[in-house]
């Protein structure tokens, strides 16, 4: 794809910025994980770090995001905080959501981060909601709808694409297809030949990209955020990436490739940028090791923040089922 | 001060797992990282790192299925 | 009630609620399959008049995709807006159970309270037309069912005025159930702007001897079997629920504790229907104070047939509430 321009200095370290916080948060998510001091049902999105990181830098807060189960990458990218992110993950009260929703239901409006939903393909439909809102209050308002491949074969998807593009929802809908809808490859259960080929079906433009290269995500995501804005309608992104711990968290992907794994796992796009960053001259070692540093101690002091939290009350059953 | 070692959750629907054996001797000086015991699940047999670096104390019995969060070993 | 009361009929009510929220509240927008002007303004014509009023921004026909319709009317709430979505009958509902039952119950608990869903799902059912087993199931009981929603029926014009107004302004999800033949028909006129307050029921008319607890097309019939029966010195209670979720416990108790006998009647099949948690609940609570077991009417285990004779005998009536009033004499 032809990319315009590179963006500016700022924008380029920011995207790495989200990229090492949520290669490191997960890292870190993994241990706490394995060493027992968490017992969460964890969906790794560590190998798509870049994804989110490009398209949030083209997003303000006021924009809003629909994510799934698989979002920790797209939460942190767009401003979740760690502790109310790490405290829900825990389940007390001092979480995103007081413990009631938990990892696959994050929802922290002050961000942006309007609903994380446990069905597949249901970021979709809700996402053109908030679009709609957008569209007839006339805010400008953005809305993201993150999905994997998987989710491109469930009728919400076709039903939301429809409607985005008969209503021109200011709606992006960015699939991240990492090649494996739950355990199953791509080419087993998807009729088309990319999923970016489906937009043809609701005429909206549909654009396969490298997911884990930085530029080229963000190029194709400052495109669509842009046509959404100005009123165009809605687009397809298709971003082409790889998860690489499995399905759910202790999952040892048995059914994978280890050859198309382990190539991915070496071509990890976060240690790639980082290298391209201190040779192009945009940031030094020195800049990037203590902003990775930085983000390992908030991270760590989140979760111990996190662990030492209260649990929620027994009343919280009770409330916000209804309004008061 | 020392840390606990406590079976985690490697699967959807786990609520127990099998220590199948342990990797170190009750007392060794362990590395943080180090490989301590065989986790087995109805899914997958892994090996579990230890959290911390010192000497450990083993609590737990190999070949016994233990439930999600319970203390196998310390680290002190 | 003089002859010159002014009488409404049942559409005119919704569509006046309608266009009086609309009117109040430019975060009220409405849309469905054929709700637009162009399209006739609704199947049954509720919405008639909306879109040229309005604005095609704010009354929209959508595409036949009720997943869509759903999770629309779901993040356009999350973002401040009151949505009346409908969803043209009851049956179809079951295509988009994912976002009303694992969205719109459950959103403002697992946020913690942070997004709220204040949709009002219109959606119409009932037997009469011969529309057969897709096209004419009461469904509430399943609604009911999922902490986080309001289920909600009228019985007659007024309270469907008031009870569509009071949905769309409240800030929980409501399950808006409408009737086909209530369409045709005709009542009081509401009082202009009176809301039909949500969990409370009406004691349609007052008695002594037995309670029959309904709503909805069931209302009627109940009425009739009353009359019928204070000729023989029997005095009927009828309640109607109006709120089947939250029902009104307070004023059902109050009134089988008084008359120890009740009936609860409902065109939903009987078994698992709504008829049966609030048997559940009488008896719980009023024990030593029944005076015979809390009878249930309902239609039977199948779906809607389609023959006549069939329609007609599966829906109950006056002769079922009627037998079941006289079981609980005894």
């Amino acid at each position: 794809m032809h990319i315009d321009s590179v963006p500016d200095r700022a924008t380029l370290v920011e995207m790495y910025r989200k990229m090492t916080l949520i290669k490191q948060n997960d890292e870190q998510a993994r241990k706490v994980i394995m060493n027992g001091r968490l017992p969460m049902i964890y969906y790794s999105p560590r190998g798509q770090e870049v994804i989110p990181s490009a398209v949030s830098v083209n997003l303000t807060t006021d924009d809003y995001i629909c994510t799934i189960y698989r979002g920790t990458h797209d939460m942190l990218a767009k401003g979740v905080p760690l502790d109310e992110l790490w405290a829900e993950l825990a389940g007390r009260a001092t979480g995103t959501c007081k413990g009631k929703g938990g990892p696959m239901h994050i929802t922290h409006p002050a961000s942006g981060c309007m609903l994380t939903t446990g069905i597949v393909g249901s970021s979709m439909p809700i996402a053109n909601g908030l679009a709609l809102a957008s569209q007839v209050k006339g805010d400008g308002r953005v809305t993201v709808a993150y999905f994997g491949d998987g989710a491109s074969n469930i009728g919400a998807f076709h039903e939301a694409l429809n409607m985005a593009a008969v209503w021109k929802l200011p709606v992006v809908f960015v699939c991240q297809n990492n090649r494996y809808g739950e355990h199953t490859r791509y080419e087993k259960t998807t009729a088309a030949r990319q999923i970016a080929d489906r937009a043809v079906g609701y005429q909206m433009p549909g654009v396969r990209v490298d997911g884990n290269d930085p530029l080229a995500m963000h190029a194709a995501a400052r495109t669509a955020i842009e046509r959404a804005r100005a009123g165009e309608g809605p687009t397809l992104i298709e971003a082409m990436t790889f998860r690489f711990h499995g399905h759910v968290f202790g999952d040892m992907d048995p059914y994978m490739d280890k050859d198309e794994k382990s190539a991915a796992m070496a071509a990890d796009p976060v240690p790639r940028y980082r290298a391209w960053l201190i040779e192009q001259g945009h940031a030094s070692e020195a800049e990037l090791a203590d902003m990775e540093r930085g983000l390992g101690q908030q991270i760590a002091q989140a979760i111990e923040k996190a662990l030492a939290a209260p649990w929620p009350d027994v009343s919280e059953l009770h409330k916000d089922v209804l309004a008061a | 001060m020392s840390v606990q070692v406590c079976l985690p959750k490697i699967g959807f629907s786990m609520s127990e797992g099998n220590l199948s054996e342990w990797l170190v001797a009750d007392g060794a000086t362990v590395a943080e990282g180090q490989a301590l015991y065989a986790l087995e699940s109805d899914k997958s047999v892994q090996d579990v790192e230890s959290p911390a670096a010192g000497t450990i104390k083993i609590i737990a019995a190999a070949g016994t299925s233990y439930p999600v969060g319970a203390v196998l070993a310390e680290i002190s | 009630m003089t002859s010159e009361a002014k009488n409404m009929n049942t559409v005119v009510a919704l569509n006046t609620a309608l266009a009086e929220a609309m009117e109040l509240d430019s975060g009220v927008i409405v849309f469905g399959e054929d709700v637009a002007d162009p399209e006739d303004g609704g199947v049954a014509y509720v919405t008639k008049g909306l879109s040229t009023r309005f604005g095609d921004a704010r009354v929209r026909s959508t595409p036949i995709s009720e997943q869509a319709i759903a999770g629309a009317a779901i993040g356009a709430a999350m973002a401040g807006m009151r949505p009346v979505a409908e969803i043209m009958m009851m049956n179809f509902s079951t295509v988009a159970m994912d976002m009303l039952f694992n969205h719109a119950a459950k959103l403002r608990f697992m946020s913690g309270g942070q997004t709220r869903v204040p949709i009002t799902i219109r959606m119409a059912t009932g037997t009469g037309l011969s529309t057969a087993g897709q096209h004419a199931d009461y469904l509430e009981a399943w609604f009911a069912h999922a902490a986080g929603l309001k289920v909600v029926t009228y019985a007659n014009p007024a309270d469907a005025y008031g009870l569509l107004l009071s949905c769309i302004f409240d800030d929980d999800p409501c399950i808006f159930i409408e009737n086909f033949l209530s369409y045709g028909q005709s009542g009081p006129a509401p009082v202009p702007g009176q809301r039909v307050p949500i969990g409370v029921a009406a004691v349609t008319r007052p008695g002594r001897d037995v309670t029959v607890v309904t709503y909805g097309p069931q209302v009627a019939p109940a009425l009739k079997v009353a009359e019928k029966l204070a000729g023989e010195g029997v005095q009927v209670e009828v309640i109607d629920l109006r709120t089947i979720s939250p029902w009104d416990k307070q004023t059902v108790l109050a009134s089988v504790a008084r008359t120890g006998r009740a009936v609860i009647s409902h065109e939903a099949v009987r078994a698992f229907g709504v008829g049966a948690e609030i048997a559940a609940t009488l008896q719980e609570e009023l024990w030593g104070t029944l005076k015979a077991p809390v009878r249930r009417v309902g239609a039977p285990s199948c779906p809607v047939p389609y023959s006549r004779p069939l329609e007609l005998a599966f829906a109950p009536g006056e002769a079922q509430v009627e037998a079941a009033i006289r079981a609980t004499l005894g």
